[in-house]
């Protein structure tokens, strides 16, 4: 009896009574998890916002913050797996049973079993059969003699594939279940910041540490463009991969359209203001009456003036406000910008402080050799990457065309089957017996049938008439 | 007018049409009113979608003419207002794309326009093809519900947002239209079925009053105290809601109409009542007095829509969250509009059952035959269902790096996909026909309903926008 209870329970995993009992529960689980709040997508917060604190407790004891990740609703879908797989295993051998070995030959007790069938008189056996097979041969069934040890008869039929369709389906279905375990598994996601110039090969996880890959990322230039009315038509960055310090590929890319190298996918997703400076351009004019120049400086960078001074860019401010004698920042936008320049001499190792607007107190403008006034302010912008490893898509992208193909071979392609075979009834009067049968859309198989078999009679009227003649034309020929 | 006709429905007359008619122009009228029609260009998509909602209107009005006075020429009328209609509305289609320079699949509103315009060609596919004369008795109210509420969602134009631009998302939002719009041609099939299947006509009774009962009580959950209703503050300036914080909309209540719409509850209820009481007592008068009910119940709810309409449509109200008055419009409040709007509909097309059953039997094919056009509509819904969610997950790859998320439209769509497989495969393995199948088909379409609407407006989410 112990030896039993395994094959029970193989058993009624492949029940379809199981199965639909599992999709009711998926059903009203997934229906779950999108009506409470959930717990990555939505921050802690809002969920205290949104729910007392016990209600809060109860919910995450039952990880019905989480439906989709957590351990029950992944036992479910494993359950959903094996039950297909069960039912699949359990009915496959019949099915491929009937579809490897068709039965051919009509038999006494299967034509009284088939229900369509039609009886036609006829004159010769052979005649006949050769008739029929023209007339299933011009509608592809694909006829052939089938010969027996007391009887002889034809068989066609089309589409026989469609026996399989159902399996075909759920081999798909598993396909796409075994792509989204793998990535469950040993797929990551994470997000990239960079800045122009800027290379990087660690990604931020969504959670864990970070991650280190085989080669880096740089951005060469990203950007924005607008529609007229300002808001945003295409951001794009411009990436190079780099492998031991080579560029292996490069790639601009946009919203929809991601850089894929070794597996991992670089997605545009974000793009905005750092609030740090990239570039600043200055006119710097020599009080002694020398000609100005224009100088374009970056953040911490240090640039000769002239033999003895060098000019530093201290720090840029891109919203300044002043308060207590302090400078402060407001916003990252560039609304009310400060820079502070600091002059060195090498020679007295003086330095002056210069900003740019003078801030009283602060300031020591006046003293500078240089005046100096800005021209033009370059923000860094970042490009925010989303990066993403999956190495079971390719299994349900598979799954998916497996599945296109195999509903329309269930539900569009028909398993017909006709038999034809002579045979005398009780007067010992020869008969054509055509039955056949199809596995779906019997209705129309039904009309078709009687069209068959009308062209059967009215072609097999025609040889006869041909065949009457036949034997004067030959003798005329002689 | 149809008070009369109660006392003596099936007369054959000429008011009666008259009435029907008239009916439909002041529904248009109506409309009108709500000042849908733009000034400028007169072949705009807005006109053209109004000339396509005379149309549908039309043909709505002439199939339900039908129904009244069994004329079965009413019936050839209406295919052609249907077929107008449709011009009209692939006219508004061009134009909504030409303006737009891309097709019309960006928003919940252009979405709604390609969902009425594959309703009303997959309707006179079924008319044409399969013979299912009067399935615009079903499909055209739908049809007119979705054109009223594509009235009151914005209509501008607005520039596709990055993630936007993608062929594929052209892709997924076509087959979701069309296998929606085969879900819905589906529902009304097996509605159809039911009722050449000789489900009871008490029984209809009883599923209309408990779809008008359940509509209201739903629209009831806004019901504040002393009778107050709370509607969604509106923004006309920048034809947005207004919104507190992220996600939290700003109510304004509306005085004494809650009043008004508990007496509607009250009044939808009441046949439903008298139908349990006479499932008791098995006193036909009962029935009788139920049926009377329902009259008396479109006439109170033709009221609550107008009064809805008229305090809704502008005016400012006080909310309970912030001081102030706060403009509303019929714009922030779409679903109760036509959660009322769709509740006279089924009350109407129950009447017409009521008194028309044997003319519509008799137009439509065997119980055995709608029941196989049930399963071909659903066998063309599923494979489009399929590939639907496949096009969404290959751009949701391509955009966000992810082909499932979990995201609560996502996994209602899966929900959909799983009820319809839960069909097919009662119906090829355990050989469900008629009844049963009908009543699968009919969840189905509800189910795809809730997805297609409830989640874009109840549930939060990344297809925010759509």
């Amino acid at each position: 009896m112990a030896a039993s209870v395994p094959r029970k329970i193989w058993q009624t995993l492949g029940a379809i009574k199981t199965g639909v009992i599992l999709l009711i529960l998926v059903v009203i689980l997934s229906a779950a998890g999108t009506v409470i709040l959930q717990r990555p997508a939505t921050d802690a917060d809002e969920m205290q916002r949104a729910y007392s604190p016990q209600v809060l407790r109860v919910l995450d004891a039952l990880r019905l913050t989480d439906v989709f990740h957590s351990w029950w609703f992944v036992l479910l879908l494993s359950l959903v797996s094996l039950s297909i797989i069960a039912a699949s295993v359990q009915r496959f051998p019949n099915a491929w049973r009937f579809f490897s070995r068709p039965c051919k030959s009509p038999d006494e007790s299967f034509r009284n079993a088939l229900p369509l069938h039609k009886l036609i008189p006829v004159k010769d056996e052979e005649a006949a059969l050769s008739v029929a097979d023209r007339v299933l041969k011009k509608a592809a069934f694909h006829p052939e003699r089938i010969v027996r040890e007391n009887s002889f008869s034809l068989f066609g039929e089309r589409n026989r594939i469609s026996e399989l369709a159902v399996y075909i389906v759920h081999t798909s279905l598993l396909l796409i279940l075994l792509g989204g375990n793998i990535d469950a598994l040993f797929g990551w996601r994470g997000f990239l910041t960079l800045t122009r110039g800027e290379q990087s090969s660690q990604v931020k996880p969504q959670n864990g540490s970070a991650r280190n890959l085989p080669f880096a990322v740089r951005c060469d230039g990203a950007g924005q463009e607008n529609y007229a009315d300002g808001s945003p038509k295409r951001w794009w960055s411009d990436l190079a991969v780099l492998k031991n310090g080579k560029v292996v590929l490069r790639k601009q890319i946009v919203v929809n359209e991601p850089l894929v190298y070794g597996g991992v996918r670089f997605y545009q997703a974000s793009y905005g203001k750092t609030g740090k400076l990239d570039r600043l351009t200055l006119t710097a004019t020599p009080r002694d009456g020398q000609s100005a120049k224009d100088l374009t400086i970056g953040l911490d960078e240090t640039l000769p003036l002239d033999a003895d001074t060098t000019l530093r860019l201290a720090e840029f401010i891109p919203d300044y406000v002043v308060s207590d004698g302090h400078v402060y920042a407001r916003s990252n936008e560039l609304e009310n910008p400060a820079a502070h320049l600091v002059l060195e001499s090498k020679k007295s190792g003086q330095s002056i402080n210069v900003w740019l607007p003078p801030i009283p107190g602060l300031e020591q403008n006046e003293s500078s050799p240089y005046t100096f006034e800005g021209k033009d302010v370059q923000m860094a912008y970042f490009t925010g990457l989303e990066v993403s490893h999956e190495p079971g898509q390719w299994a349900v992208w598979a799954g998916v065309l497996v599945m296109g193909f195999g509903l329309v071979v269930v539900f569009y392609l028909v398993h017909m089957r006709i038999w034809i075979a002579p045979v005398r009834d009780a007067r010992g009067q020869l008969q054509l017996w055509i039955g056949g049968t199809a596995n779906k859309n019997k209705d129309a198989f039904e009309h078709r049938f009687r069209e068959l078999v009308e062209k059967i009679e009215s072609e097999l009227k025609i040889s006869v008439e041909a065949g009457a003649e036949a034997p004067a034309a030959v003798l005329a020929g002689k | 007018m149809a008070r009369a006709t109660v006392e003596q429905p099936p007369a054959v007359t000429g008011t009666t049409l008259v009435v029907a008619v008239g009916l439909g122009v002041a529904f248009l009228l109506f409309m009108a009113f709500l000042n849908v029609v733009k000034s400028g260009n007169l072949l705009n998509d807005s006109n053209l979608l109004y000339a396509a909602l005379i149309f549908y209107s039309g043909a709505g009005t002439l199939y339900l003419a039908f129904g009244i006075t069994g004329t079965p020429a009413y019936i050839r009328y209406a295919s052609l207002a249907t077929w107008a209609g449709l011009i009209a509305n692939t006219g508004a289609v061009a134009h909504r794309w030409y303006e737009a320079g891309h097709p019309p699949f960006a928003s919940i509103y252009e979405m709604l326009l390609m969902f009425v315009w594959t309703l009303a060609a997959l309707t006179l596919i079924a008319e044409k093809k399969f013979k299912v004369k009067i399935i615009g008795t079903v499909t055209m109210p739908v049809a007119i519900v979705g054109v009223v509420l594509m009235q009151l969602l914005r209509t501008d134009v607005h520039p596709l947002m990055p993630a936007l631009q993608s062929t594929w998302l052209h892709v997924h939002v076509t087959l979701a239209m069309l296998a929606y719009a085969a879900c819905a041609l589906s529902f009304a099939l097996a509605m159809m079925f039911l009722i050449k299947d000789k489900m009871k006509t008490e029984t209809f009774l009883a599923a209309t009053s408990l779809f008008s009962v359940a509509t209201y009580l739903g629209v009831l959950t806004r019901f504040e105290k002393w009778g107050g209703f709370s509607v969604i503050a509106w923004n006309p300036e920048e034809k947005s809601e207004v919104f507190l914080s992220r996600g939290v909309r700003l109510f304004v209540v509306i005085p004494d109409l809650g009043w008004l719409l508990l007496l509607v509850l009250a009044a939808v209820a009441a046949p439903l009542v008298l139908y349990l009481v006479w499932r008791k007592t098995q006193n036909r008068a009962f029935l009788n007095m139920a049926n009377r009910a329902v009259f008396l119940s479109i006439l109170l709810q033709v009221l609550a829509v107008v009064f809805f309409v008229l305090r809704a449509r502008d005016g400012r109200y006080a909310s309970l969250d912030a001081d102030g008055l706060f403009p509303t419009s019929l714009a922030a409040s779409p679903f109760i509009l036509s959660g009322l709007v769709s509740g006279v509909f089924v009350s109407l097309l129950y009447l017409l059952l009521l008194w028309r059953r044997s003319d519509l039997e008799r137009m439509l094919p065997t119980a055995d035959e709608l029941d196989r056009i049930t399963y071909k509509t659903i066998a063309i819904a599923f494979p489009l269902l399929t590939l639907m969610i496949a096009a969404g997950a290959y751009w949701a790859n391509r955009t966000w790096g992810s082909y499932w998320s979990w995201d609560p439209k996502e996994t209602w769509a899966a929900i959909t996909w799983l009820v319809y497989a839960g069909y097919l495969h009662m119906r090829i393995t355990r050989g469900w026909r008629g009844r049963r199948a009908a009543y699968f088909a009919i969840l189905g379409f509800a189910v795809v309903m809730f997805t297609f609407f409830g989640v874009t407006y109840l549930l939060p989410g990344m297809h925010a926008y759509a």
